[in-house]
């Protein structure tokens, strides 16, 4: 793998105390992920994949370990820092979609740049602009509740996408769709990691998996295995 | 993200969330409004008094049983036990105070009915009961024929110098002079109009008939009548000298001893204004307390509504930090949203208070003055009040940790 390395974890590990228990969501985990990588994260319930994905998405620290971010060491950031780093360089999309459900489409997608100090008609050109490259052009004024769920998780990923992030992260985003509805997203996620974005999903489904160029399975907070698709194939 | 859009966006918060920003604006008004129409009606006051002494004129002060204003049960058991003034005395107060020829003396009842040949006015016109020097301490104008004169007290004529409200009500025009009216069985003849003045704390001044006040004293007045004593000093240098010439000619008449206080109240300018700031900074005190007892409340009910907000939005906060919104704009937000939905309150309770004075100005016949420096001020504790109790809410709301607020549900 010749591309740039994005995200570079070496020994993370995660640690919740309850009480006078101690739950290791993350136990050494190293992982390298690379510019333009298509990464499907899977595992059981309760085996970490979230908690490693909102480290990740520099939401979360981890309780020991390294990260580097584009070479950045994550550790030393302030909450500042790391706002500024989920700002411009990460987009979540989330399984719940997350929309704010008073704003309709543009503003929901607008909202990241909102917080990037971008001038309000700049904002609005480019958020509509990224809902047409979603295939949303004739939704922009619809609120959450007039979109169906699979327009709901495209506008989520449109916001996610607007500020031409380094990554993409997606936990479970298919989990609330039906198979259908839910392919459709898995084939605009395709599309964008053609378009050269870099993506890591969270899933269950194998079907969805199977999407993915590379597949990491997780057990107990530990990376059972970490393989490259067989039957990958570009759509 | 500047604070123009924050104001954007709070005033779509407060349109999203109908019931909350009812009760925000509610308790931030009704505060707003205590203070700010205290604020008002004292200026108002205050405004009404001025006009008042600068009616009576500088050099001239007055001599009455009892203070204007009086505040407390302790003065008023202390003022009921002294004497009247009769005619006697302001007589005698006549040959004895040389300084100034203008002493007048006056006597005022409450409603009468004023009738004409053609019809009754409303037992409301006051009755008053005067000498020739009342019109040129009182600066009275006429805007037809004369003012009752030292003639017409000594021979005891029915005459009468009258208002220009009450002729309008009781003759068909204004061409009056020569008419007669009978108040309480007693014809008068009508000798003079004055001229229009307006009102004064709610007594028009134009609602008035004059009449010497030897008859007044005859027909209308009882026992229980005290006169008052108007005195004009011949300029401001002789005053005060006036003014204790005076006191010491009552204090004979009275037979006072040197160590027994004046029986008797003297009345300036100075004196006046005195009392009614002693009566507006009442009123100043009362709508002050009443209003911060309300906005402390409004602060404290404000506090706890943005908290459930904060709560309700919970999940949005979390959303707004994973996209990159730092703590110190979360904090901004809120506080923001609440100074916004403060200062929109406060509009309407200034709003409100400029109605009911405006009302209350109609009715008591004062001027109504847009009173600058209140609106400033009730806009300025507003936004104070939304700061300080929108401050803590956004506080815990920056403080929020972005995955748990993010799976709130
Ligand atoms: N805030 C927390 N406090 C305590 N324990 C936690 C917390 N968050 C996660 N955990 C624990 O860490 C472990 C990993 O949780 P995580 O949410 O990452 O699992 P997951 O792989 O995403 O599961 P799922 O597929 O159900 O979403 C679980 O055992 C969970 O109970
Ligand atoms: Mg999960």
């Amino acid at each position: 793998m010749e591309s740039k390395t994005v995200i570079d974890i070496e020994n993370i590990s995660k640690i919740y105390e309850m009480g006078t228990q101690q739950v290791f969501a993350l136990r050494d985990v190293s992982l390298k992920i690379g510019e333009n990588e298509y990464v499907a994260l899977m595992g059981p319930s309760g085996s970490g994949k979230s908690t490693l994905m909102n480290i990740l998405g520099c939401l979360d620290t981890p309780t020991d370990g390294k990260y580097l971010f584009k070479d950045e060491n994550v550790k030393e950031m302030t909450d500042n820092d790391l706002a500024e780093i989920r700002n411009r360089e990460i987009g979540f999309v989330f399984q719940t979609f997350n929309l704010l459900p008073r704003a309709n489409a543009v503003k929901n997608v607008e909202l990241p740049l909102v917080y990037s100090g971008m001038s309000p008609s700049k904002r609005e050109e480019l958020a509509e602009q990224t809902l047409i490259n979603v295939g949303l052009g004739d939704r922009m004024d619809h609120k959450p509740n007039e979109l169906s769920g699979g327009q709901r998780q495209r506008v989520a990923i449109a916001r996610a996408l607007v500020t031409n992030p380094a990554i993409i992260l997606a936990d479970e985003p298919t989990g609330n769709l039906d198979t259908k509805t839910g392919d459709e997203i898995m084939i605009l996620f395709n599309k964008l990691w053609q378009n050269g974005n870099t993506i890591i999903l969270v899933t269950h489904e194998e079907e969805v998996a199977m999407h993915a160029k590379r597949i990491i399975r997780m057990r107990d907070g530990l990376i059972e295995s970490d393989t490259e698709n067989p039957h990958f194939k570009v759509k | 993200m500047n604070i123009f859009e924050s104001v954007l966006m709070a005033f779509g918060s407060i349109r999203e969330h109908k019931l909350r920003s009812f009760l925000i604006l509610l308790s931030i008004s009704i505060g707003v409004f205590a203070i700010f129409g205290a604020g008002t009606f004292v200026t108002a006051i205050d405004n009404t008094v001025q006009n008042e002494m600068s009616a009576l004129g500088d050099n001239t002060f007055q001599i009455k049983r009892m203070p204007s204003i009086q505040m407390g049960r302790m003065s008023r058991r202390k003022y009921w036990r002294r004497p009247r003034i009769n005619f006697k005395q302001v007589e005698e107060l006549k040959q004895r105070v040389n300084l100034t020829p203008f002493i007048s003396t006056s006597a005022e009842g409450g409603g009468e009915i004023i009738k004409s040949r053609y019809i009754s006015s409303d037992p409301n016109v006051s009755l008053v009961g005067a000498d020739d020097i009342y019109f040129v301490n009182y600066n009275y104008d006429l805007q037809d024929g004369r003012a009752i004169s030292s003639a017409d007290i000594e021979y005891k004529r029915n005459v009468a110098v009258v208002g220009t409200d009450v002729i309008k009500k009781i003759f068909p025009n204004l061409n009056v002079i020569g008419e007669t009216i009978t108040i309480k069985n007693q014809q008068f003849e009508i000798i003079g109009i004055l001229k229009e003045k307006g009102a004064v704390l709610g007594n028009s001044q134009d609602n008035q008939v004059i009449i010497p006040i030897n008859l007044y004293l005859k027909y209308y007045a009882d026992w229980r009548l005290s006169l008052n004593v108007t005195i004009k000093a011949s300029d401001k240098v002789n005053l005060d000298k006036t003014i204790d010439q005076t006191i010491g000619a009552m204090r004979i008449i009275r037979n006072l001893k040197p160590w027994e206080d004046n029986d008797f109240e003297l009345e300036t300018n100075d004196t006046i204004s005195e009392q009614f700031s002693g009566l507006t900074s009442f009123l100043t005190v009362f709508g002050m307390l009443i209003g911060i007892f309300t906005l402390v409340a409004a602060g404290i009910g404000i506090t706890n509504i943005m908290l459930i907000t904060v709560k309700e939005r919970t999940k949005e906060i979390g959303l707004r930090m994973a996209v990159g919104a730092k703590r110190k704009w979360i904090l901004l937000q809120f506080i923001i949203e609440t100074i916004t939905i403060c200062q929109v309150g406060g509009v309407i309770g200034i709003l409100i208070g400029l109605l009911v004075v405006w009302i209350a100005t109609i009715f008591t016949g004062m001027t109504l003055i847009i009173p600058i420096d209140w609106i400033s001020i009730s806009i300025i504790i507003a936004t104070v009040l939304g700061l300080v109790s929108g401050f803590y809410p956004a506080y815990k709301a920056s403080k929020l940790d972005p995955i748990e607020a993010l799976r709130y549900e």
